[in-house]
């Protein structure tokens, strides 16, 4: 069933605010499994209700994951409280954690992932659109659900919005998806670009995959270096920013680590040597896909949905 | 969020790490005062936010663009000098007297400070730095930042220091010594010694050394710092360490902690329009060249769109973000901006909604159109959450748009709008 995700996954809600709510009502008229919310002091009291589903809402993780056997966290919780809430999950040994919120301080990430380094956790985000699963409608972010269509592509990439372009392209050219990942975008996330790519490198229900990386850092050269070392299905890469001017987002301290390699060129030119397939136009990523397919002999024509 | 050099080394003193005496004037009164203090041997160093003040000039407005154009023209060039008659940014003064003089034209009402960082207008002088001269025997580069991909604070240290470390690290890699600091541990003085040693700092420097390095991690953890760095830092001839430089970055998302960073923040410093995109709550806004006015959600599908309207032969005459839009008058400020802006020949929105919806966002362009007269042709192109409303609202609305779905066909349209546009005005000229 793909990676991350599967329909033994059972999600708990950490973040009753408006947007969470509004969010998770997405989530469950989706389809998929929520089966508990955090929020201490909930003003809805101890449960959430929304047409025919209701889940039990309560004050603290570890009481949450005892009471409900939740396997994966999705969290909304504002930038202030964002890494408390994530090391609460870390400590409740939750072991899938997805980070939506936008803004938090690096300084805390840099707790976090010495904390994830010593658990059982694996860390998705922040700043992150989230995972979703469409063979087995499993929503666990903020997408739209309805360009998502179950099969046999994977999708990875540190933009939001960017994942939902290149998945309406593969719907359109016919192409479903396996899992579609975004990491997010700050400097430091939970698992990174090529983590994700080994997960689909290995899991039966993927045949290719679409990557989307962007300029600074140096995530998209590790991603790279792995689909060289070991990848054994196609990587379908596009990077945005080839037309950015230089030096507004690389400050002085990126530019120091990286020299020319945050530039989408030497992105481009790791990728393609690593034997990815480009896309230069971010407008060709589903034809370019489907050609690729084609040509593995692994396009599946869309079909009725499998009960 | 950057701060000046004098702010950084008030942060640097308030945490015992040494530095010049001195201080920052911005009246001749305050300089007098720190001249009778600090002086006779003095250092004055124009306060920006710039780099590349040293080679920079300081000018009079309506001179910036022609200094500018010989300083990009030629990238080695040294426009402005530490004495003599072309004055950069940082000078050297004698005396009371002369150093006024170093003093006056930085303060003067016009006056601007052109590096090959400014940009042709250069940037306005907030205040001068005025310090005691050193006696350097040697100069060090060290600085702490972010390592991403590894997750921690990262040192970066070299004693070939004073001159660029990215061209350090090209020419002489070695010279380069990076320590990744563990987060829990911080950076005792004990590692700051090590890295003392290893620096080839003389044995009389290294627990000053080793203290300094470890004061200024306190800097980088106290502040929610992004980058401190301090380039140089000298060995004096007493033989012992002193920060003459000092820049620091701060995270702006943790602001919060630090009351907005309010008393260290200089808004003379920032583009006047992207305070405005910032007052009015839009993600992030980049003035560019072309004459395609971009409105897109998402940093990554404003990158994208950038690169299709260059794809198909057009020129973006902005990148903006507006973020997650769940209020349609965000649409409309950030409308008025690229309205505002004298260059753009058409407008192209481009928004594919997860968290924002896009029948609020076409809600917020029909008003938009109609509250801001908007002349420049526009399109269109929604997908994603609640897109089927979205169109209907763009269509009932009967405002003058157009529409497509794919990202390719939008871009396509906005390019032939913006030619059409322009040959329009020009046959009106």
């Amino acid at each position: 069933m793909s990676i991350l995700l599967n329909n033994r996954t059972r999600l708990l809600i950490q973040g009753l605010g408006n947007e969470g709510q509004n969010q998770i009502r997405r989530s469950l008229d989706y389809g998929t499994k929520v089966v508990a919310g955090v929020h201490p002091g909930f003003r809805g009291g101890d449960s959430f209700g929304h047409g025919n589903h209701d889940f039990p809402v309560y004050a603290t993780v570890s009481e949450a994951v005892e009471k409900t056997q939740a396997n994966c966290t999705i969290i909304y919780v504002p930038a202030p409280g964002a890494a408390d809430a994530i090391l609460e999950n870390i400590a409740a040994e939750v072991p899938l954690i997805v980070c939506i919120t936008e803004g938090v301080p690096v300084h805390d990430m840099i707790r976090v992932r010495t904390a994830l380094a010593n658990s059982r956790s694996k860390l998705i985000g922040p700043n992150c659109p989230g995972i979703i699963q469409p063979a087995s409608r499993c929503r666990v972010g903020i997408h739209p659900p309805d360009v998502f269509m179950p099969g046999n592509v994977g999708v990875v990439s540190r933009s939001g919005t960017l994942v939902y372009e290149a998945v309406d392209q593969l719907t359109r050219a016919g192409i479903g998806q396996s899992t579609c990942v975004g990491v997010g975008g700050d400097p430091i996330i939970g698992e990174q670009q090529q983590a994700i790519l080994r997960r689909f490198n290995s899991d039966p229900d993927t045949d290719a995959v679409v990557l989307i990386g962007e300029i600074g850092g140096l995530a998209e050269q590790a991603a790279a270096a792995y689909i060289k070392r070991s990848m054994n299905k196609p990587v379908v890469a596009f990077i945005a920013g080839a037309t950015a001017p230089p030096g507004r987002r690389m400050g002085h301290a990126g530019a120091i680590i990286e020299g020319e390699a945050g530039t989408a060129e030497a992105k481009i030119t790791a990728l393609e040597e690593a034997g990815a397939i480009i896309s230069r136009s971010p407008a060709e990523i589903g034809s370019t896909m489907r050609r690729v397919l084609e040509e593995a002999g692994k396009y599946q024509p869309p079909g009725p949905p499998a009960e | 969020m950057n701060i000046h050099e004098y702010q950084a080394k008030q942060l640097f003193r308030a945490h015992g790490v040494p530095v010049p005496g001195g201080g920052a004037a911005t009246t001749e009164r305050e300089a007098r005062a720190l001249l009778k203090e600090h002086g006779p041997d003095v250092v004055i160093k124009a306060q920006v936010h710039a780099g590349g003040r040293g080679k920079g000039r300081i000018v009079k407005r309506d001179r910036t663009s022609r200094i500018y154009n010989d300083l990009i023209s030629e990238p080695d060039r040294h426009e402005g000098q530490i004495t003599g008659r072309r004055r950069g940014g940082v000078r050297l003064a004698s005396g009371t007297e002369e150093a006024l003089k170093e003093f006056r034209p930085m303060m003067e009402q016009d006056a601007r400070l052109v590096s090959i960082q400014t940009g042709p207008d250069g940037v306005p002088i907030s205040a001068a730095l005025i310090e005691q001269q050193t006696s350097i025997a040697k100069e060090y580069y060290f600085s702490i930042q972010v390592d991403g991909a590894n997750g921690q604070p990262l040192i970066v240290a070299s004693a070939e220091g004073g001159q660029s470390i990215e061209e350090v690290n090209r020419t002489n890699p070695r010279a380069v010594l990076r320590v990744p600091v563990d987060p829990v541990e911080g950076f005792p003085s004990f590692r700051g010694r090590s890295l003392a040693s290893r620096l080839g700092l003389p044995s009389s420097a290294i627990r000053p050394a080793g203290e300094m390095f470890a004061n200024l991690y306190q800097v980088f953890a106290d502040m929610d710092a992004s980058l401190v760095e301090v380039n140089p830092f000298v060995l004096t001839g007493e033989g012992t360490v002193l920060a003459i430089d000092g820049k620091v970055g701060l995270d702006d998302n943790a602001s919060f902690r630090h009351g907005g960073y309010e008393e260290w923040r200089d808004r003379s410093q920032e583009n006047p329009t992207e305070i405005e995109a910032e007052e009015a709550n839009i993600g992030s806004y980049i003035k560019l060249d072309g004459d395609i006015g971009c409105v897109v959600n998402g940093a990554g599908l404003a990158m994208a769109t950038m690169d299709t309207l260059k794809l198909h032969g057009g020129e973006p005459a902005n990148f903006l973000d507006i973020g997650t839009v769940n209020r349609k008058d965000r649409v409309i400020e950030a409308l008025r901006i690229i309205v505002n802006d004298p260059d753009v020949k058409a407008i192209f929105i481009n928004i594919f909604g997860g968290l924002a919806r896009v029948d609020i966002v076409a809600e917020g362009v029909v008003d938009a159109v109609r509250e801001l007269n908007i002349q420049q042709p526009l399109v269109v192109r929604l997908n994603g959450s609640n897109v089927e409303e979205g169109r209907r609202v763009l269509h009932d609305s009967g405002i003058a748009v157009q529409t497509a779905d794919e990202l390719g066909d939008a871009a396509e349209l906005a390019v032939n709008a913006a030619r059409t546009s322009k040959r329009r005005s020009r046959s009106n000229d």
